[in-house]
């Protein structure tokens, strides 16, 4: 009797010490689930959803206190996997993108820019180069499309314009899928 | 068929068997898979090569490999002669670009490539002049061969040759840096694809070319084994071949007719028994292939210092009367060459680079031929067959060279399941068409896997500029994070000296009052004097005691006059600007300047008995009245002045304007956190100057009032 409530005791504390040493040694930094879902958010930082920012977003969702279906550029298919990573009801989008299919960036008519750096503060990815009354210009290829410079342009200068298609980054278009039926009457209609 | 020398029964039995089932083929070569499409290469082997025919106009696209576009070294209007240089760059993987015959520069602009798009392209338009006046030897070789390999590269890449079987991926970047890394050198002569020769025809004509090239790469890379594979329908290529490359180490292996035999990893393993891991070179297991036109460039490069400015090209098909081979100039274009074919019927639609099974439809027929452009097919569109639903036969799967699942590839890509398709390596997948061949449901299973593949790459590109943009945005945050502590730190800083100030002044007003009987004007003199002899350290105290109050009034009238040609906006906003940029200045400033603060404050008291609570300067000035304070204060002044100007002198300061000083000594105290020596030094300069400014700013004032 004794001896098996010693051993009982000695593992208990041996398991004990395991798992406060395991919950030291394998400490997880941050919210492992704001985390995930901040992986699959586009990081467009355009702030649609009404947080500053996709983190900010990835946060609130992960506490539970935010609706899935506020990320515009995501669209439904983001909405869809931020609920399988919250267990939560996907709810139908309230706003669609305008065009999901084309990436836009931001380009800056560089003869009437002014010089304000207004857009510059704007940008939430730091993609607008330019000094005080120095004419702007944005890096095309760390725009994320998010429109936060134009409203702030004093004098419209900013225009979303879709990305330039090359023969490196053009694509193979889909073969019309739908030509066939999947289940198909036989002898087949004309 | 009627070259290989003797077959072994196993071989008869199975050629025998391939008339009730031709699939029977494939247990004679060693790769799975593949198909035995009808070749057709009759039609354009038939009609002589073509080798004089050079066209009006040339368009050559400014790139035509793997890699990045070159820039165009020549302008509008230049005459250029045949293998001149005209565009090159070094900004990354490319090949240069040589003319392809003399002529006149008339246009860089945007044409439209040979690509599946249809997009355009940036492309230099050369009007040849017909003479074909050539420089020799464009790329001064002295015709040995180089023994190194990075020579060879060198000279490859000056020499502008890409991998001329289709892939377009430049030469050099093919080739190891070391010798001895290849074992086997291969030379592929197996042209698989229906309908063109032009591989078969440059075997027949030049095959003294394409051995030689092969010895040069051989030599200067140190290969040992060098096989050439030849499929069994081109006789005269071997035999020419076999020609060649006699009393040579190069040996011709004759493969079976089957498609895709010409296929990189097909060929290699055919020829060396090695099958290709997926996710490696073939320089990872010690192969080096290259097609045969790319070898015959080699030589003439090496050899004749020739770059590579034409190519042989098939220009075949079932719509043109009279298909034949052209050693055709590189920006030619599609439509006149297949106008010089005779077309049966008007080109009214598409032309097809390459062959029936990997061809690409273009979407103008006005497109140049470039480096990789081996065919031009001129195909009358039939009725296309219906695509039927997937019976999920599998003839796909045995028909596959590479051992990929084609239908599993069709499901998930026909539903948008990428990750998946990706998981079953269509990657590795080389498009050879064999699946949609065989496909009984005529499904376009190819197009299925090209589409998957651009969107697999899409995704990729989009998730890397995802995680670009997210670690911009968190650089950013963090930029303003730094930024907005820092700012509270400045203010924090400035708070604090206020504070300091405010409790010196009350420190120094107690130590004031304990030697009322001294007397005022020395006292602050003698006070003053000191605190600049510490302030500068070595600097001695420029004390004038001969000066007689007369010369004092005057210096101190001088000053006055100084002060009020200033602005009295930049007397005080210059000290202020410096305490905010330097947090640590002002402190010593503001210590020194509530010093002489007191010592005034404490003088007036002397003279006037005014209340001793720690009154603002401008309230303390105004109290005094008296001639006395007027003429302590022009001796302080005066003095101040005296000592900054023997500083300036000093410092070798050509303006004695005593309001420049303090912008001056903000120079030096930049270095604060640099060096503490400096730093102190420094402090103690930018003190005096903003001790000085306050003090003269406030003589000039309180005068101003007197008078």
């Amino acid at each position: 009797m004794i001896s098996a409530i010693l051993i009982f005791l000695a593992l208990a504390i041996l398991f004990g010490i395991l798992l406060g040493y395991a919950s030291v040694r394998f400490k997880i930094e941050g919210n492992p689930v704001a985390e995930q879902i901040d992986n699959v958010l586009p990081q467009t930082q355009c702030g649609q959803c009404g947080f500053p920012g996709c983190k900010p977003y990835a946060e609130a969702l992960a506490k539970g206190e935010s609706e899935v279906n506020l990320c515009v550029p995501g669209g439904h298919e983001v909405m869809i996997q931020i609920s399988e990573i919250t267990h939560r009801e996907p709810k139908e989008m309230e706003a669609e993108p305008e065009n999901i299919a084309q990436k836009i960036v931001a380009k800056i008519d560089e003869d009437i820019c002014i010089g304000c750096v207004h857009c510059i503060k704007a940008c939430p990815v730091d993609a607008i180069l330019g000094a005080t009354k120095m004419m702007h210009t944005v890096i095309e290829s760390e725009c994320t499309g998010c429109e936060k410079c134009i409203p702030v342009c004093p004098v419209d200068c900013i225009a979303m314009i879709p990305e330039e298609v090359t023969p490196q980054t053009w694509g193979w278009p889909e073969p019309t899928p739908q030509e066939a039926p999947l289940i198909q009457t036989f002898p087949p209609k004309d | 068929m009627t070259t290989t020398p003797t077959r072994t029964f196993k071989q008869k039995l199975i050629l025998g068997l391939s008339k009730l089932y031709p699939m029977a083929k494939r247990a004679l070569y060693r790769f799975h898979g593949g198909v035995f499409p009808r070749y057709n290469k009759e039609l354009s082997l038939s009609h002589p090569l073509i080798t004089d025919f050079i066209p009006k106009t040339l368009v050559l696209p400014l790139q035509q490999h793997v890699g990045v576009i070159t820039e165009p070294l020549v302008t509008l209007g230049d005459l250029v002669l045949k293998n001149q240089l005209l565009a090159n760059t070094e900004k990354g993987l490319a090949a240069p670009i040589h003319a392809p015959t003399s002529g006149k520069i008339v246009a860089i602009e945007e044409r439209t490539l040979p690509h599946a798009s249809g997009l355009s392209g940036l492309s230099i338009i050369l009007e040849s002049d017909q003479k074909d006046q050539a420089i020799e030897n464009s790329l001064d070789v002295d015709g040995s061969i180089p023994e190194m390999p990075d020579k060879l590269k060198a000279l490859i890449h000056r020499a502008g040759i890409v991998g001329m079987g289709g892939a377009g991926f430049p030469t050099f970047a093919k080739i190891p840096s070391q010798k001895g890394q290849i074992k086997y050198l291969l030379i592929n002569g197996a042209e698989c694809e229906p309908f063109i020769t032009c591989d078969d025809v440059l075997m027949q004509t030049r095959a003294n070319d394409i051995v030689q090239g092969a010895l040069i790469v051989a030599q200067s890379l140190g290969i040992e084994h060098i096989l050439c594979g030849i499929e069994d329908n081109k006789g005269k290529a071997i035999k020419a071949m076999q020609k060649a490359a006699k009393d040579t180490n190069v040996q011709i292996k004759v493969v079976v007719t089957a498609y895709p035999m010409g296929g990189q990893t097909q060929l290699t393993q055919e020829l060396t028994g090695i099958e290709l891991p997926a996710h490696t070179h073939a320089i990872d297991v010690g192969v080096l292939m290259m097609n045969v036109a790319t070898f015959a460039a080699i030589y003439q490069a090496v050899i004749h210092g020739n770059p590579l400015t034409s190519r042989y090209v098939t220009v075949s098909g079932l719509g043109l009367n009279h298909p034949f081979n052209i050693d055709a100039r590189l920006g030619s274009s599609f439509k006149e060459l297949a106008l010089l074919a005779e077309p049966k019927t008007p080109l009214t639609y598409p032309l097809i680079k390459g062959g029936p099974m990997m061809g690409i439809e273009m979407q103008s027929n006005d497109v140049p031929i470039i480096k990789t452009t081996n065919c031009i097919l001129a195909t009358p569109p039939e009725p296309m067959e219906e695509p039927m639903p997937c019976i999920r036969c599998g003839e796909c799967m045995d028909a596959c060279p590479i051992n990929l699942l084609p239908q599993q590839l069709y499901w998930h890509s026909r539903s948008h399941e990428f990750d998946k398709v990706e998981e079953l390596k269509v990657f590795d997948c080389i498009e050879c068409g064999c699946c949609s061949f065989v496909c009984p449901s005529h499904i376009p299973l190819v197009q299925y896997y090209r589409f998957a593949k651009s969107e697999i790459k899409h995704i990729k590109q989009e998730e890397a500029t995802a995680e670009l943009a997210k670690k911009r945005h968190e650089f950013r945050q963090e930029r303003l994070e730094r930024e907005k502590k820092e700012r509270e730190d400045r203010i924090r800083a400035k708070k604090e000296a206020v504070k300091q100030k405010a409790a010196q002044k009350a420190s120094a007003e107690t130590t004031e009052t304990e030697k009322p009987k001294a007397n005022a004007a020395a006292a602050a003199a003698a006070r003053a004097a000191k605190a600049r002899a510490a302030k500068n350290g070595k600097e001695t105290p420029p004390a004038e005691p001969k000066l007689s109050a007369r010369d004092r009034a005057i210096a101190a009238a001088k000053k006055r006059t100084d002060a009020a040609s200033k602005p009295t906006e930049s007397n005080t906003t210059t000290p202020t600007k410096k305490q905010k940029d330097k947090p640590k200045d002002p402190k010593a400033a503001a210590m020194a300047a509530a010093k002489k603060r007191a010592a005034k404050a404490a003088k007036e008291k002397h003279s006037t008995q005014a209340d001793a609570t720690a009154s603002t300067e401008t309230d303390a000035t105004d109290t005094t009245d008296t001639m006395k304070d007027k003429r302590a204060a022009a001796v302080e002044a005066a003095r101040q002045k005296a000592a900054e100007k023997k500083r300036a002198k000093q410092s070798e300061q050509p303006e004695n304007d005593s309001l420049e000083t303090p912008s001056v000594a903000t120079k030096p105290s930049d270095e604060t956190t640099a060096t503490p020596n400096k730093a102190s030094d420094a402090k103690r300069k930018a003190a005096m100057a903003a001790a000085k400014a306050r003090a003269k700013k406030q003589q000039s004032k309180t005068t101003e009032e007197k008078t």
